[in-house]
């Protein structure tokens, strides 16, 4: 029981300092927000109908502001050395790995729980929400991006910590990284959001959430399994 | 019986040997301060003992278990006060306590921590943010922070750094306190504080330890040149 119980205290710590602080979830937010004003005076001559590509510049911002988000998370750690009394303590380093990554995934999720009605409402046409069957997909699409995202982000982001380019190490580590999902990612996403669900598409939103699961799955076991080399042990 | 031992250590960053062929050991219950002029590898040692360097070459075995072999066997006996007093500004002094305590897997977590909190004189700031502490307050409960777990073994780097004469007092009374029990290894500047804790005393320069005696050995006069001559670079 006592990993599960650190597993907890370190996720408890991170959302009670975020809590406290709103460092991450307060310029993310904002970061997405103004990527939106961007797509509106960007797609101002289509009357913002973004119904046929909204996945592919939804997932453009959310990839941005996760990035953002990433830098910030280990900020914490750093101050005052607080990674080193982390790293002092008798714990696997996979639940180091596992609740800081679970912490960003719930920031991540968090904003773009705000951020994809906004979304909806200014720039897709299609009310998919309104479908279940166009819903879930969408939904289930959404939280294994995050879970590449948050996974591959996290473990990026503990490589930059001691770094003097932090903020460059991530996108530059993080985006070849992710580059087999996004594909996959803006494919069930746009076509959710578009409504337009004929066999073809029905096939490629199936193919797409496999190999999502399957990245999530070997990428997730295989960092957290890594994670001790990359603190130096 | 041996509680430290350090067999030809080696260190490097990069090119550079910061660590050269290191070799001590330090019995149970001993009080090791370490000198040295500023870059000598003292916080390196230090680091690589408290299991966050990993050494280049050599062995090193803390209370029996091999470092690198079994880190966290070691990790469950040691405590470590730095200068940088490892708690997280934006949670209060308990609130940091009761997360290493949860990390450690203590018993009687609460106890525990109003215990601490009250050696260390904190009991009344509590539930205050360490943000809005004065860093002898900071310093006091990292103190309280490294000795949550009840350590067999405490790394001292710079401790007395940046403490006012009240916090020396109290962490000069903790050490006291817990003396007999317990193994330090201290790295000083402060020699006359250094010298009036140990039981064996170590000067290291530019990576390779130039001195190390036990206490009642030395004299103080010729230990204060070496230390001076060394500080100056003249070793």
């Amino acid at each position: 029981m006592l990993p599960l119980r650190q597993l907890w205290v370190i996720l408890k710590k991170d959302i009670l300092l975020e809590l406290r602080t709103k460092e991450m979830i307060l310029s993310m937010f904002i970061f997405v927000l103004l990527t939106m004003l961007v797509f509106d005076a960007a797609f101002m001559a289509d009357k913002n109908d973004l119904t046929t590509f909204g996945g592919g510049l939804l997932w453009l911002a959310f990839i941005f502001m996760s990035f953002l988000g990433l830098n910030r998370s280990f900020v914490h750690e750093k101050d005052e050395g607080c990674f080193d009394g982390l790293l002092l303590s008798p714990i696997d380093r996979s639940i180091i790995y596992v609740a800081k990554m679970l912490g960003n995934l719930i920031l991540i999720s968090v904003v773009e729980a705000a951020a994809i009605p906004i979304f909806t409402i200014f720039f897709i046409r299609y009310p998919y929400y309104a479908h279940w069957d166009h819903l879930w997909p969408f939904v289930v699409g959404v939280v294994l991006g995050n879970f590449a995202i948050a996974g591959v982000g996290t473990f990026v982001a503990t490589l930059a910590i001691n770094t003097k380019r932090r903020e460059q190490l991530l996108p530059i580590l993080g985006f070849p990284l992710l580059y087999p999902v996004m594909g996959p990612i803006v494919i069930i996403s746009g076509t959710m959001m578009g409504g337009k669900i004929g066999a073809l598409a029905a096939k490629q939103v199936a193919g797409s959430m496999q190999i999502l699961v399957a990245y999530d799955i070997v990428f997730f076991v295989a960092m957290a399994m890594i994670y001790d080399m990359v603190l130096g042990e | 019986m041996r509680e430290i031992e350090v067999n030809n250590l080696n260190k490097y960053f990069g090119r550079r040997q910061v660590l050269k062929q290191i070799n001590f050991s330090v019995k149970k219950g001993a009080f090791l301060s370490i000198f040295g002029p500023n870059g000598a590898g003292k916080t390196t040692l230090v680091k690589i003992l408290s299991t966050l360097e990993r050494p280049t070459d050599g062995q090193v075995t803390i209370a029996g278990a091999v470092l690198g072999q079994d880190p966290t066997q070691i990790r469950k006996r040691i405590g470590l006060i730095s200068h940088s007093p490892l708690l997280y500004l934006d949670l209060t002094a308990y609130e940091n306590l009761e997360f290493y305590g949860t990390l450690y897997g203590v018993a009687g977590l609460k106890e525990r921590a109003e215990f601490l909190l009250d050696q260390v004189e904190l009991t009344h700031r509590r539930h205050d943010l360490v943000r809005t502490f004065s860093k002898g307050m900071q310093q006091r409960l990292a103190i309280a922070r490294a000795l949550m777990h009840q350590p067999s073994i405490l790394f001292l780097d710079e401790p007395y750094s940046g403490l006012d004469p009240h916090a020396v007092d109290i962490l000069d009374g903790l050490i006291d306190s817990i003396r007999a029990d317990h193994t330090f290894v201290m790295v000083s500047h402060n020699l006359d504080k250094g010298l009036s804790l140990c039981s064996d005393a170590m000067i290291i320069e530019a990576g390779r330890i130039i001195f190390h005696e036990d206490k009642k050995d030395i004299d103080v006069d010729e230990f204060q040149q070496v230390y001076r001559r060394s500080v100056r670079g003249e070793m």
